[in-house]
């Protein structure tokens, strides 16, 4: 039989109350919490390691969530241990985004087309403005606003607030007019070949 | 197209006071001088002030004493975009029954760039979309204004005592022009507009400043020269140790941009009044005409101007055809619907028959007709195109309806023929008019 790669999971783990579209890639070992809508042509790919998406997440169209290797490390390198990229509650992953951050907290925006790199984490109410390359490394403090073409930065008073009329709303539409993929309620045993 | 695509590409060289090279999209031409003319061989003026996110058109005098801003829209003091009003809802007491709580709305300026929003300084969220708005009064107004004062009045004074020296050398019939020295000193403290307003009792003539306005009083304005001070409040005892908290540190820029109160903490940057931007016009500075007039409210263009339309007549029957075209005359009772003026050709029309074979027919002798190239815009076997001139009268939301009547000849060869004692005369021509409405559309904005 053929060699196992380290992570188990086939088929993303999907809770139910979750609104996943058919049309959206999700590839390794996804674990997708309730409560969030992910778009079609979104792509969230675990390679190096599994992602765990918590509830109320709005992943747009184009959006990628991607647990990558680090870029000297060769995929077949042994002795790797798989790392963990973690996602919380209420987050917006806007339109065409790019996310490697592994540490994502609850309430975040990342706006289109921004770029967390790898050694990003994010805590609770932090907002990316779009196109901003955040590829520093740091913890970027709760409540910060990164904005400009500089990525200037501030700080706000309140939070983003949880979208959560849009989500209730799309949980409501998409299924009119895409498929979803399956739901599991539960844990999963692995998929073996 | 120059504009969008390699806009350098191909340059075209200006004789002005320099020899400038440019594309042709940033370049301009007089009529009148048949020259090309480039932005740094035309005067600029400022035509009108509008403001850059509602639009609104405001006369120069009005700019001038709301210091160039707009008054309904703001600018944020973080990132300098415009602010936008939202809503939210909030549980407020009903007047009548303070026990029960009603949902009000309230609403707050926000940002939609940096995420700034009018709470973040603490002004409190209005119960009125607009108006509300309040910018912070500078403790200093005051002072200023009374400093302001007292130099125009200085400025005043200096420029009549010069033009009293000027005078006494002038022959009293001559009249006394405004030297370029005293125009300098009297706009030095923003005199300008003083001049120009009419005092009563007191022309604004040169001559008539002479004579010291004895009807007016002459206000002394004393100020009080600013104390230097001896104490100077100390520095905070932490100001060396403590951690700068850096979001809370403004920039320069966004410093400056409030040079009323130049806040060093971000919780202390209000938002301002939108900036005004002007309209400029051009002119060439060797023969004096205007080259570009901005338009003054470009959201409301009508075609005032004429236009023409193309209209095209079929003739459906195999005999040449006359058509005059008359307007319709003020006062026609069938004329009711026309929404604007119509000029119509003067002369008359001729149609070609109809002839089927015509089509088919390559070596066929190509019609004859003199036609006038203003009138005729194109001619096929028995089709014409002719133009009309349309002025469209109101400016209103419909659609615009001109009418005229049509006159044109008709011989009826399905009569039977009339035995009459006349000697085999031809079918004959019966002219009919016709009252015809055209509808051509709702006037473009």
């Amino acid at each position: 039989c053929s060699k196992r790669r380290s992570s188990g999971r086939i088929h993303a783990n999907i809770a139910a109350g979750a609104v996943v579209c058919v049309e959206s890639e999700i590839r390794g070992d996804v674990t997708i919490g309730p409560r969030t809508v992910v778009h079609p042509k979104a792509r969230i790919i675990a390679e190096a390691g599994p992602i765990i998406i918590g509830e109320g997440n709005l992943i747009e169209e184009q959006a990628l969530i991607i647990n990558s290797y680090p870029e000297n490390i060769m995929p077949d390198t042994e002795g790797v241990e798989p790392k963990t990229m973690t996602i919380g509650i209420n987050n917006v992953f806007e339109v065409g985004c790019v996310s490697q951050a592994l540490k994502i907290g609850d309430n975040n925006v990342i706006e289109s087309k921004a770029d967390l790199g790898k050694n990003v984490i994010l805590t609770s109410g932090c907002i990316v403005g779009a196109c901003c390359q955040v590829n520093t490394c740091e913890v970027i403090p709760e409540n910060t606003v990164i904005y400009g073409s500089n990525c200037m930065r501030r700080v706000q008073t309140e939070r983003p607030q949880p979208q959560t009329l849009q989500l209730d709303f799309l949980m409501k539409i998409l299924p009119n007019y895409h498929h979803m993929k399956k739901t599991v309620k539960g844990t999963s045993t692995p998929v073996r070949n | 197209m120059a504009s969008l695509l390699q806009p350098d590409r191909v340059l075209y060289l200006v004789h002005g006071e320099k020899k400038i090279r440019s594309s042709l999209s940033t370049l301009y031409f007089c009529r009148y001088c048949s020259e090309l003319r480039s932005l740094e061989c035309v005067s600029h003026e400022v035509d009108s002030h509008y403001c850059p996110s509602c639009l609104e058109n405001m006369p120069s005098a009005e700019a001038k004493l709301k210091k160039n801003r707009c008054a309904n829209c703001f600018d944020c003091p973080c990132c300098m975009h415009t602010l936008s009003t939202r809503a939210t809802n909030i549980p407020a007491p009903l007047p009548d029954d303070p026990s029960k709580t009603a949902m009000k709305k309230a609403y707050y300026l926000a940002c939609g760039f940096c995420r700034w929003t009018s709470r973040d300084v603490g002004m409190a969220d209005k119960s009125v979309a607009s108006g509300g708005w309040q910018e912070p009064d500078n403790p200093h107004t005051q002072r200023i204004n009374k400093l302001i004062e007292y130099y125009q009045q200085l400025a005043q004074r200096e420029k009549l005592e010069r033009d009293r020296k000027k005078l006494a050398r002038r022959r009293p019939y001559m009249p006394l022009a405004f030297s370029q020295h005293t125009i300098h000193v009297v706009e030095k403290y923003g005199l300008g507009t003083r001049l120009q307003r009419q005092r009563p009792g007191a022309p604004i003539t040169s001559l008539a400043g002479l004579s010291l306005k004895e009807g007016e009083d002459q206000k002394e304005i004393n100020i009080e020269p600013a104390q230097a001070l001896d104490e100077v409040e100390p520095l905070p005892e932490d100001y060396y140790t403590r951690p700068i908290n850096l979001p809370e540190v403004t920039s320069l820029r966004q410093r400056l941009l409030q040079p009323d109160f130049q806040p060093a903490g971000a919780s202390q940057l209000h938002p301002k009044h939108k900036h005004l931007l002007i309209k400029r016009s051009l002119r060439c500075r060797k023969c004096e005409h205007n080259l570009s007039k901005p338009e003054f409210n470009p959201t409301s263009i009508n075609i005032s101007s004429e236009c023409q339309v193309l209209l095209t007549l079929t003739n459906p029957v195999e005999s040449i055809t006359h058509v005059t075209l008359v307007g319709c005359e003020e006062g026609d009772p069938e004329d009711i619907n026309s929404t604007a003026k119509v000029m119509v050709p003067t002369k008359e029309l001729v149609l070609a028959g109809k002839d089927a074979a015509a089509d088919y027919d390559e070596l066929a002798e190509p019609q004859d007709f003199q036609d006038d190239p203003d009138v005729v815009a194109f001619r096929k076997s028995n089709k014409i195109g002719f133009f009309i001139k349309v002025v469209p009268q109101r400016e209103e939301d419909g659609d615009v309806t001109v009418s005229f009547k049509i006159r044109h000849d008709f011989r009826n060869l399905a009569a039977p023929i009339r035995p009459s004692e006349e000697d085999d005369a031809p079918t004959e021509a019966i002219w009919l008019t016709h009252h015809v409405e055209l509808s051509l559309g709702p006037l473009v904005a």
